[in-house]
C-alpha cells in the first residue's frame, strides 16, 4: 500500500496500515531491560515513579557533582557566566542529584492534592456560609485582626513564595528544583488562601474590608510585622545564595515566625473568638508547612549534613547561617508581640504565660528539628525571654 | 476599637448573607496586583537591558488552586487513556518500528527543553516585577514540571510496554554520546536559561514556544497516529493545552518592555537571534525525525515548515506585535531555505554517524526514495544514489565492516560542527546553504555554517566556547567511546544504535564496531 497517508487515517485503526506496521514489529521484543532508569540509585529498596520520571531529567554534566552529561555549556551568559555552576552556592554536595521529595510527589500527585483541596474548599465554604456560621466570629477578631492582621501576614507569605524564583532558577539538581517550585507555589497559595478569606468574609458581612490596602499599609509602615518585613526582604531579594535562600526561609525564618504566627496565634486563638473559619484555611498552610519541612529537612539533613565529603563542611556552613538569620527571626517575633495589645484578653490564652507557652512549643519544636539535627547550640529560654520583651 | 464600630460590627453580623457562597479563583486574582511592595532591593537577581513594567497584567487568572484543579481533569483523562484502554489494546506493540525508535529522541529531548523551561520560567518569574506578570510566569513554571514529567512518561511507557525498551529505559544517560545532543542543547537548554532575560524569553517564549511548538507538539501528533502511535498524541495534545497560557507569557512579555527605550535598539536584534538559533536545530532536526522515522508519511516537511513557522508565525504571530515595533526577523529568508535541504544533509550525517545514536535508524526504502524524490525533485541524485551505495557495501549487516563515515572520509567530505549551534555539517557535500568559515580566537579555531551564527559569535565569543564532539573524541576509537557513555543494551555488547530496524537484520555489536578501528579525528586540525 501507499505510504501516504491522508485523511487523518490512524495506523491504530486503519486495517491496511495496521497489517504494514504489524508485519514490521519483531517478533519478540528486542531488550529484556525494561525499567526506565534501571541504572539510578532508588532512595528505597526499588525505583519508584517519581524517581523514573524526575531524576536525571537535567542534563548536568560531570563537573557539577551527580552530573552524567559532559562538557560545556552550549550558550552562556553574556560575560561567559555559565547556565549552572558550583559556585551558586556555598553548600559542597557530592550528588546534587540525591534529594527526593519524602513523599515522592511528581507533578501529577501534586496538582492532584491541590485540586483536592480546592474542591473541599469550595464545597466548605458553601456549607459554612448557608449554616450562618459567621455569626459567632467576635467582631474585632474578625474585622481587625482577620481583616488587617492576617492580612498584613499574607504578604510574609507572598514575599517568602518570591524568594522561591531564583532558587528554582539557580539550583543544581532536578528533584531540588521541582521541590523548589512546588513548595514556593504552596506559598504563594497560602498569600491567596488569606485573600481568599478575606473576601469570603466581604461576601458575608456587609461591612468587612476586603481590600488590601490596609493589611499592606500595616505589613510596610506598621511595627507588629517590622522585623518580620526586614527578613523576609533579605530572604526575598537580599540572598543571592539558592541554599542560603532555602535555608534561612524555611529552616529558620518560617519554622519559628511562620508556626507562631499561623498556628499558636491565628490557629489557636480563633477558636476562643468564635472564629472557625480561619483554622480551616491555616490547616491548609499546616499541611503544606509540614510537607515542605519533609522536603526542606531532606535536603539539608538527609543529603547536605551528612555528605560523603562535605557533610562537616556543610554543617559548620548551616550553623553560620543560623547564627545570622536567626536574630532577625527572634527580632520579627518579638515586634510580633505588638499584636497581643491589639485584641480583647483572655485570661490564660492571651496573657503572658499563655503566649510564653506557646513560644515554648514553637522553639522547642525548632530546636528538637532544625537546630539538634545539626549540633546548633541554642539557648531557647533566652530567646524567648528577648521575644517576650516585646510584649506591651 | 471605638464602642460604635464595635457595635456596628455586631449588628451586621446579623444581617450577615446566608446563601451558600463561595469564592472564585478570579475574585482573589483580582488582588494579586497588590500582593507586592516597594522595598530598596527589590530587583531581580538577573541583569536585563529592558525594564518590564510594573503594571503588566495576564490574561489567565489563575490562581494557585484553581490552577492545580485544571491540569488534574486533564491528568486523569490522560493517564486514564494510557493505562486503561492503550494498554489493554497492547498499544505499544502497534507502533511501527521506525516511529518507536523516533519517539527514544523526540520525548527525551523535548523532556530536556520542557526541563530547562522550568529554570527559564523561574528566572523570569524572578525578573518580572508585576505580581500578575510573575504569576503567569509561575504558572508557567508549574507547567513544565508537568510537561518534564509527561516526556518521561511517554519514554517510561514505551519502555515498560513497547518492542525495543533500550534507548527508551536509558535516554537520560546515553543522549550525550550523539551529533544531535549538543544542538539540542543549545537550543533546549541553555539559550532558555543563559543570557538577558528577555532574550531568554524571546528565545523559549517568543521563538520556541509561539513558533516551533506547533510544529513539534502539534505535527508530531499526526505523524505518531499515521504511524500507530496513539500514545504520543495523548500525551502531547494534552501538553499543548498549556502552551496558550505560555505563548501568552511571550506575547505579554513583549507588551512589557514595549514603552522601554531598549526595546526599539535591541528587541529585533534579540528575536532574530532567537529566530535563527531556535530554527537552526528544529528546521533540520524536525523535519528528519517525521521523514525519516516515520514509515507512514503525512506531509512533506517543507509544506509544514511554510504553514507555520513562516505564515502563522512569520506572517500573523509576529504581525501582531507589529504594533510594538516587533519585524519580522531578517533570517526568516535563509531559514526559508533551510527548510528545503537541511533535513535530508543533516539525516545523511547522522546516519553516517549512526553508532553513536540511542535508537535505530533507518535508510529509506525504495518507495520512500520515490516519495522524497517527487516531493523534493533532486533528492535522489544526491542522497538516493549515496544510500544505494551505503546498503550495497553492506552498510546494514555487522560482517561488512562498513560504516558510512567511511564513505565521507573516502570522498574527502570532512565533517565539521558549527561552533554556534553545535550542527554538524559537511560544506562539500550538502544541499542546503551551509558554508564552511572558520575563524581563529585564542589559539583555537572554530568552524561556523552560516552567517548569522558567526555573527553572534563575533560579538560575543564568550558566549560560546563549547566543546564539540569531535573535539571532545579526537583520538579515541568509536567502540571504546560507545561503551564509555553506555551505548549498549543490557547484554552488555550489543548496541543500543543500529543502522536498520528491519525485524530479520542483525544487531550490531561493540565488538563489530571494533574491528573497523574508527578513530575519531577533529577536522578543524587538517585545516
Ligand atoms: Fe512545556
Ligand atoms: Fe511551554
Amino acid at each position: 500500500m501507499s505510504i501516504v497517508v491522508s485523511g487523518g487515517k490512524r495506523g491504530l485503526t486503519d486495517p491496511k496500515i495496521a497489517a504494514v506496521i504489524l508485519a514490521a514489529i519483531p517478533d519478540q521484543p528486542l531488550e529484556t531491560q525494561r525499567k526506565m532508569n534501571y541504572f539510578m540509585t532508588p532512595r528505597g529498596k526499588r525505583i519508584n515513579e517519581y524517581e523514573t520520571l524526575c531524576c536525571y531529567t537535567q542534563p548536568t554534566p560531570d563537573w557539577i557533582p551527580g552530573g552524567l552529561d559532559w562538557g560545556d555549556w552550549t550558550q552562556k551568559f553574556h560575560g561567559g557566566r555559565p547556565s549552572w555552576s558550583n559556585e551558586s552556592t556555598e553548600m559542597h554536595s557530592s550528588d546534587w542529584h540525591k534529594h527526593r521529595d519524602p513523599a515522592f510527589r511528581w507533578h501529577a500527585l501534586y496538582v492532584k492534592d491541590k485540586a483536592e483541596e480546592w474542591r473541599y474548599t469550595d464545597r466548605f465554604l458553601k456549607a459554612y456560609s448557608a449554616d450562618g456560621h459567621v455569626r459567632s466570629i467576635d467582631p474585632i477578631w474578625r474585622d481587625e485582626v482577620l481583616g488587617d492582621y492576617l492580612g498584613a501576614f499574607g504578604f510574609s507569605e507572598y514575599g517568602l513564595f518570591n524568594s522561591h524564583s531564583s532558587a528554582t532558577r539557580d539550583c543544581l539538581g532536578d528533584t531540588l528544583r521541582m521541590s523548589i517550585a512546588m513548595i514556593g507555589l504552596d506559598k504563594v497559595d497560602n498569600a491567596q488562601m488569606i485573600q481568599a478569606e478575606r473576601t469570603f468574609l466581604a461576601k458575608l458581612v456587609p461591612s468587612f474590608n476586603e481590600s488590601t490596602d490596609v493589611p499592606k499599609k500595616e505589613w510596610t509602615e506598621g511595627s507588629i510585622y517590622k522585623g518580620a518585613r526586614e527578613t523576609v526582604e533579605e530572604i526575598w531579594q537580599g540572598t543571592y545564595d539558592w541554599n542560603e535562600i532555602l535555608f534561612s526561609g524555611h529552616m529558620i525564618y518560617d519554622p519559628l515566625f511562620g508556626q507562631f504566627v499561623r498556628r499558636e496565634f491565628f490557629l489557636r486563638l480563633s477558636a476562643y473568638y468564635g472564629d472557625n473559619l480561619t483554622p480551616f484555611f491555616i490547616n491548609q498552610m499546616q499541611l503544606y508547612h509540614s510537607q515542605t519541612k519533609g522536603i526542606t529537612k531532606d535536603m539539608f539533613h538527609t543529603c547536605l549534613a551528612v555528605d560523603e565529603n562535605f557533610g562537616d563542611y556543610n554543617v559548620s556552613l548551616m550553623n553560620m547561617w543560623s547564627d545570622k538569620w536567626l536574630p532577625r527571626t527572634v527580632n520579627a517575633l518579638k515586634d510580633f508581640m505588638g499584636i497581643f495589645a491589639k485584641i480583647p484578653t483572655i485570661a490564660g490564652v492571651t496573657d503572658k504565660a499563655a503566649v510564653e507557652a506557646a513560644l515554648g512549643r514553637v522553639f522547642e519544636d525548632w530546636k528538637r528539628d532544625y537546630a539538634d539535627p545539626i549540633g546548633y547550640k541554642v539557648d531557647t529560654a533566652a530567646l524567648i525571654k528577648t521575644v517576650l520583651s516585646g510584649l506591651k | 476599637m471605638a464602642i460604635s464600630l464595635a457595635t456596628k460590627a455586631a449588628t451586621d453580623s446579623l444581617e450577615i448573607n446566608r446563601a451558600p457562597v463561595s469564592v472564585g479563583a478570579q475574585e482573589v486574582h483580582k488582588w494579586l496586583q497588590s500582593f507586592t511592595w516597594d522595598f530598596d532591593k527589590n530587583r531581580t537577581k538577573y541583569s536585563t537591558k529592558y525594564k518590564m513594567a510594573n503594571d503588566t497584567k495576564e490574561q489567565f487568572k489563575l490562581i494557585a488552586k484553581e490552577y492545580a484543579r485544571m491540569e488534574s481533569v486533564k491528568d486523569e483523562r490522560q493517564f486514564g487513556s494510557l493505562q486503561d484502554v492503550l494498554t489493554r489494546v497492547d498499544a505499544a506493540n502497534r507502533v511501527h518500528p521506525k516511529w518507536n525508535e523516533s519517539m527514544k529522541v523526540i520525548s527525551n529531548f523535548l523532556e530536556v527543553g520542557e526541563y530547562n523551561a522550568i529554570a527559564a520560567t523561574g528566572m523570569l518569574w524572578d525578573s518580572a516585577t508585576a505580581p500578575e506578570q510573575k504569576n503567569g510566569y509561575l504558572g508557567q513554571v508549574l507547567d513544565e514540571i508537568r510537561h518534564t514529567n509527561q516526556c518521561g512518561y511517554i519514554n517510561y511507557y514505551f519502555a515498560k510496554q513497547g518492542q525495543d525498551a533500550a534507548g527508551h529505559n536509558d535516554a537520560r544517560r546515553t543522549r550525550a554520546i550523539g551529533p544531535l545532543w549538543k544542538g539540542m542543547k543549545r537550543v533546549f537548554s541553555d539559550g532558555f536559561i543563559s543570557g538577558d532575560a528577555v532574550e531568554c524569553s524571546i528565545n523559549l517564549q517568543l521563538v520556541g514556544e509561539a513558533c516551533f511548538t506547533n510544529p513539534l507538539i502539534v505535527a508530531v501528533t499526526e505523524w505518531a497516529s499515521a504511524n500507530g502511535d496513539e500514545m504520543t498524541p495523548t500525551v502531547f495534545l494534552s501538553i499543548e493545552t498549556d502552551e496558550l497560557r505560555h505563548m501568552a507569557n511571550g506575547y505579554q512579555t513583549v507588551v512589557s518592555i514595549a514603552n522601554d527605550e531598549a526595546a526599539s535598539k535591541y528587541l529585533n536584534t534579540d528575536l532574530n537571534n532567537a529566530f535563527w538559533t531556535q530554527q537552526k536545530y528544529f528546521t533540520p532536526v524536525l523535519g528528519m525525525m517525521f521523514e525519516y522515522g516515520s514509515h507512514f508519511k503525512v506531509e512533506p516537511w517543507v509544506k509544514t515548515w511554510n504553514r507555520w513557522v513562516y505564515e502563522d508565525w512569520g506572517g500573523i504571530w509576529i504581525g501582531r506585535l507589529g504594533k510594538y515595533g516587533v519585524e519580522s526577523p531578517a533570517s526568516l529568508r535563509d531559514a526559508k531555505k533551510d527548510a528545503y535541504w537541511a533535513h535530508h544533509d543533516l539525516f545523511m550525517i547522522a546516519y553516517a554517524l549512526w553508532p553513536t545514536g540511542f535508537f535505530r535508524l533507518t535508510l529509506p526504502t525504495a518507495e520512500e526514495a520515490e516519495w522524497y524524490e517527487a516531493n523534493y525533485p533532486g533528492w535522489y541524485d544526491m542522497y538516493g544514489k549515496v544510500y544505494e551505495e551505503w546498503r550495497a557495501r553492506g552498510c546494514e549487516d555487522p560482517n561488512s565492516g562498513f560504516l558510512p563515515l567511511q564513505w565521507f572520509i573516502e570522498n574527502n567530505h570532512p565533517i565539521y560542527i558549527d561552533r554556534v549551534s553545535q550542527v554538524p555539517f559537511c560544506p562539500s557535500y550538502s544541499k542546503g546553504a551551509s558554508t564552511l568559515r572558520v575563524l581563529e580566537f585564542n589559539g583555537k579555531k572554530h568552524s561556523f555554517s552560516d552567517q548569522w551564527g558567526e555573527r553572534m559569535w563575533l560579538s560575543e565569543p564568550e558566549r560560546y566556547e563549547c566543546q564539540n564532539i569531535f573535539e571532545q573524541y579526537e583520538g579515541r576509537e568509536l567502540s571504546e567511546v560507545i561503551a564509555e557513555g553506555h551505548g549498549v543494551r543490557s547484554d552488555g555488547f550489543t548496541l543500543i544504535a543500529q543502522p536498520h530496524t528491519s525485524k530479520d537484520g542483525r544487531l550490531w555489536t561493540l565488538d563489530d564496531i571494533k574491528k573497523i578501528g574508527c578513530v575519531f579525528a577533529d577536522p578543524l586540525k587538517s585545516l
